[in-house]
């Protein structure tokens, strides 16, 4: 009779979940406006862990280096990372865009529904939809947000309103449609190798702040040192993307 | 006994009070009254608000319960072109702005950073979010993670369920905040619609391409629905008041001071 019970109970279950599994499945085809398929592996995070250092991440390929490690270390280091920073010109060096450096999409999270089944959300179809590149689809905005904005471990980030330490200042080094500045004033931390002098533009990964929405381009650090990056609510984390 | 504690009440209960008011007075804190609100709670006949004189009054009606009746509120609706009848666009009925929340923090300064009229001010957004985007009582609006449950869809549990994703607003605008101008609807029959679609039509798109009764949607958490828009995001599946909930709506909408 336990036996039996419990078979049963095993079979509600299954048929509890597969009911969940297809009712978000819908949910999100719906939204999305077309059939989904339902698994896509993690092209996105938010690096769980900084550097250390402030804003002197050991230059571009430091930052694509730790994304890289941070990706193989939870079997994800199949692709090739990159982090989502620009640096600006130097005599007899052009300047980097961060949009140039992350493939074209579409790009996924790791994470689970509300519900705890494991599906992987999309943060953006394409390099026009993440940065807005028309006026509606800037209107509009990417579905990066703070539920989405995720780790490679799945973890959100702690944004405005929640306990501190918050980490939502995310360092990006760009203008709002991803590209480098133009201007002499330093936006880099000097190309990703200083701790001490300078500034890092930053995005939120839970768009609030800074009385905008940027998830790139909302304000400038105070400083480059790391003290000086979680004075404004960072630590130093930056976003990665998988080019391939 | 009774007349020792009414005189105490008589007076201890105003020097409390006056001290808190000096307490109050010496940290005034910088207040802008609340211009901006969320509906607490939906009209409750689904896409039906009444037309836009029905929404209006209801914006009213709820300023008026805390306190900021002094102020003339409108919807946040557009409604669509109809035979001798222009279209009206939800972004010319909401004044200039600043707007503000009830707790006095900054929606927008003005239309263009509203709407994104720019580029720039677009990819910026405004500084509506989960934390700004309050009901005329101070209340966040239930959104995607707040609490889970797979009944979250079904009205007959939204309705008793004030914790559940709620966080579907009426707009029936285009993200520039003007009104749609192709043939299908998306504003509940200019707000006058409680009705389904024909069963089998609406195939979980949510974009009314086939003409069924449909109202577009933003979200004040901006969480949702493949993109971040907090004033058009996707349509609903219905304008019944069961329908809104299954894509985590259940009518309510935006109301801006216009002076």
């Amino acid at each position: 009779m336990p036996q039996k019970q419990s078979l049963l109970a095993a079979l509600a279950l299954v048929l509890l979940a597969s009911y969940l599994a297809l009712a978000q499945q819908e949910e999100q085809a719906g939204r999305q406006g077309r059939p989904q398929p339902q698994r896509h592996s993690m092209s996105f995070f938010v690096t769980s862990v900084g550097l250390g250092k402030g804003g002197d991440l050991g230059g571009l390929a430091g930052a694509d280096a730790h994304c890289q490690a941070l990706a193989t270390a939870v079997g994800a280091g199949n692709q090739s990372w990159h982090a989502y920073l620009s640096t600006q010109a130097r005599p007899g060096q052009p300047a980097i865009n961060a949009r140039d450096r992350i493939g074209s999409g579409p790009w996924y999270n790791t994470s689970r529904t509300q519900l705890g089944q494991p599906q992987n959300a999309i943060i953006s179809q394409d390099l026009g939809e993440l940065h807005g590149d028309t006026l509606v689809q800037a209107e509009r905005g990417s579905n990066l947000f703070k539920q989405s904005a995720r780790t490679e471990k799945g973890e959100v980030i702690h944004g405005v309103g929640d306990p501190p330490p918050i980490e939502h200042d995310i360092l990006t080094g760009s203008q709002t449609d991803g590209r480098a500045f133009t201007d002499k004033a330093d936006h880099t931390c000097n190309n990703w190798t200083s701790s001490g002098a300078g500034s890092a533009q930053v995005g939120h990964s839970d768009r609030i702040g800074n009385n905008n929405a940027s998830w790139n381009s909302s304000h400038a650090t105070t400083g480059c040192s790391q003290a000086a990056l979680e004075s404004t609510g960072g630590s130093g984390l930056f976003y990665c993307f998988a080019v391939n | 006994m009774s007349k020792t504690r009414s005189l105490i009440v008589a007076f201890t209960a105003p020097s409390l009070l006056a001290s808190c008011m000096l307490l109050a007075q010496q940290n005034p804190a910088p207040q802008h009254p609340m211009t901006f609100f969320v509906t607490s709670s939906p009209i409750g006949d689904g896409g039906n608000l009444g037309g836009l004189a029905g929404a209006d009054a209801y914006c009213q009606k709820l300023a008026n319960a805390v306190g900021a009746g002094n102020h003339t509120w409108h919807a946040y609706l557009s409604t669509q072109a109809r035979p001798g009848q222009p279209a009206v666009n939800a972004r010319d009925r909401i004044g200039t702005g600043p707007w503000y929340n009830v707790k006095g923090e900054m929606i927008a300064p003005d239309l263009a950073h509203l709407h994104g009229d720019t580029l720039e001010l677009a990819r910026l957004g405004n500084n509506l979010n989960k934390l700004t985007g309050l009901t005329e009582k101070g209340e966040t609006v239930p959104g995607l993670y707040d609490y889970a449950d797979p009944r979250d869809n079904d009205w007959d549990y939204v309705k008793t369920t004030p914790y559940s994703n709620r966080h579907e607003m009426l707009t029936g605008s285009q993200p520039d905040g003007r009104a749609f101008t192709d043939n299908v609807d998306h504003t509940c029959n200019n707000w006058t619609s409680n009705k389904d679609p024909e069963p089998g039509t609406a195939n979980g798109n949510l974009n009314a391409p086939d003409g069924r009764p449909n109202a577009q949607i933003g979200f004040p958490d901006r969480n949702g629905g493949g993109n971040g828009s907090w004033n058009s995001s996707h349509g609903t599946r219905g304008c019944s008041q069961e329908s809104l909930p299954k894509t985590h709506g259940v009518g309510m909408f935006y109301c801006f001071a216009i002076n």
